[in-house]
């Protein structure tokens, strides 16, 4: 994220595996302040390099640093730092206010109660507070975690999946959290499976794939490779070979094969191509039975990018 | 509490819930209950050594596995130690605060339980009142060890109540019967040796001196709270992907 206000958190060339296993492969960036998602599939190594941030996983090569210091097997980090981790277990025998006031104490605070009330208002909980968590849904569970970790008032938040579990209020609700947060000058790195969740809350992106890192910066720009990447699409027709002979003609296709199962088309425009064909179809009297893109999971596009 | 003592009030809660709690009351009862049925009705003589099986040998270790090992690797499996571990306090009073727990709810319960059996023993014409006042005292400082020991096996493994349930049943349980030299290494011997000595006692022949003993139980309680916190400082929370 180079460019952008001063880093707050230091990857360097950073690996980790598991005996033969290799969860981080190599991966260096810098985080600054506002709001950074990190996008892959599951699987790809988000929690991984999250933990290592977070100070809970050393890293088996490079260095990771937060506020300039490293930040594994330093507790004194947890001052300026919040976690807000995927799992969802939370004590379920506390209440959500003796959950935020455990983390309240822990963190020696000077005034404990007004943070505690402070915090279960940020995530509006207020009313549910003297429940006990075990009674929680899982979004309700989300945000009192999400109180927990701000209740210090910590610079640096870091969220593993904050918004599953939640349902679209409530990611609403959490999306002007974390914007307000971001405005007050904080560094909030937030990690999701989940495209669009990113996309609207993202300054910048670092997208992960397989451990590596396939691409990082503006969004934007990002969206515009994963949208400009080849696509292939399923074709059934009524006349599948006519229909492919058709296809070849328009700029958008590629390549077109033809098997027992209909039409493998190849376009590099999604957009373009899906707007054609029926145009195509309707002017040579042919019958469209399916349009299916067969490449179009998340995973997929990462892969694209890291194969870029 | 929470505020006085977060880490301790955090394991109570934990440690004491419904089911935990009446199942080890029902097991400190055991030894009360059994003495009672046998001096009452069955006419048996209950003699210093009595308290040895029933009380050091039997609950004493139960209670202290149970508690032992979930105080924290059972916040190690669910997931919740994040919690702890990303505050700023320092990892050896995380394990003391949860070693004060450990050792206190198992002295809170083995203590009265062998008082009790005691006093039963002695409403029922055996003088052995005494004597489970020091078993009593002597149980609740094998707690501490006992405790301490399961909780440090606990930060290593998930396995730990099944290690620490081997390690009383074959080696104190079998072992060290057969093996005087083994007794070196035995909290339930170490136990005995305090045990006796406060009951006014003479040791059987090959037990452990009074000294020896209170010096393996207070390495125990030390190695295992510095074994734990080393383990804990260095503890990996591996990532889900």
């Amino acid at each position: 994220m180079s460019g952008r206000s001063e880093a707050t958190i230091s990857v360097d060339h950073v690996s980790r595996w598991y005996g033969n296993v290799v969860a981080v492969n190599d991966i260096s960036f810098e985080v600054g302040r506002g709001i950074t998602g990190l996008l892959g599939p599951n699987g790809a190594g988000k929690t991984t390099l999250l933990h290592m941030i977070a100070g809970l996983l050393a890293p088996s090569a490079g260095d990771v640093r937060v506020d300039g210091a490293t930040s594994w097997r330093r507790p004194d980090m947890y001052r300026r730092v919040g976690l807000v981790p995927e799992r969802e277990t939370v004590y379920p025998y506390l209440s959500g206010r003796e959950f935020v006031q455990l983390n309240a104490h822990l963190h020696h605070l000077e005034d404990p109660r007004a943070a505690v009330e402070r915090a279960i208002d940020r995530v509006e909980l207020s009313h549910d507070a003297d429940r006990r968590v075990g009674t929680y849904s899982k979004g309700m569970r989300q945000r009192i975690k999400m109180a927990g970790a701000l209740v210090h008032d910590p610079s640096v938040l870091v969220l593993d999946e904050p918004f599953n579990g939640m349902d679209p209020r409530q990611r609403l609700q959490m999306f002007e959290l974390l914007r307000q947060m971001a405005d007050e000058g904080r560094t909030v790195l937030l990690s999701s499976h989940i495209l669009e969740e990113v996309e609207r809350l993202a300054d910048s992106v670092l997208v992960v794939y397989a451990g590596r890192l396939a691409a990082s910066g503006d969004f934007r720009s990002i969206r515009q490779l994963m949208t400009d990447r080849p696509h292939v699409f399923s074709v059934r027709s009524s006349d599948d070979r006519r229909l492919g002979a058709l296809l070849l003609g328009e700029d958008c296709v590629f390549g077109v094969e033809l098997d027992a199962s209909g039409l493998r088309v190849r376009t590099s425009d999604y957009g373009e191509f899906t707007r054609r064909i029926p145009r195509v179809a309707q002017g040579a009297g042919i019958r469209l039975v399916e349009l299916r893109p067969t490449d179009d999971s998340l995973e997929s596009v990462f892969a694209y990018l890291v194969g870029r | 509490m929470i505020a006085r003592a977060p880490i301790v009030a955090l394991t109570l809660r934990g440690l004491l819930d419904r089911r935990r709690t009446w199942l080890m009351l029902a097991l400190a009862a055991v030894p009360v209950v059994l003495v009672g049925l046998a001096a009452g009705f069955g006419d048996a003589r209950i003699e210093p050594d009595d308290f040895d099986s029933l009380i050091v040998q039997l609950v004493l270790p139960l209670i202290a596995l149970v508690f032992g090992t979930a105080a924290i690797g059972a916040e190690l499996e669910e997931g919740t130690i994040v919690y702890l571990l990303t505050k700023p306090i320092r990892r050896a009073r995380l394990v003391a605060s949860k070693g004060v727990v450990v050792a206190g709810l198992t002295a809170a319960l083995i203590a009265p339980a062998a008082i009790l059996t005691g006093i039963v023993a002695g409403l029922t014409g055996n003088d052995v009142t005494s004597a489970g006042l020091a078993y009593g005292v002597a149980a609740a400082v094998g707690g501490a060890a006992y405790a301490m020991l399961f909780m440090a096996i606990s930060t290593f493994t998930t396995r730990a109540l099944a290690i620490g349930l081997a390690y009383v049943m074959l080696w104190e349980g079998v072992l060290a019967d057969l093996l005087e030299g083994t007794r070196t290494f035995s909290i339930r011997q170490a136990t005995l040796a305090v045990a006796r000595e406060l009951a006014g006692e003479n040791p059987p022949e090959g037990a452990i001196a009074l000294e020896q003993g209170v010096f393996i139980l207070v390495a125990v309680i030390v190695g295992a709270a510095a074994v734990a916190t080393w383990r804990m400082s260095r503890y990996q929370i591996r990532g889900g992907d």
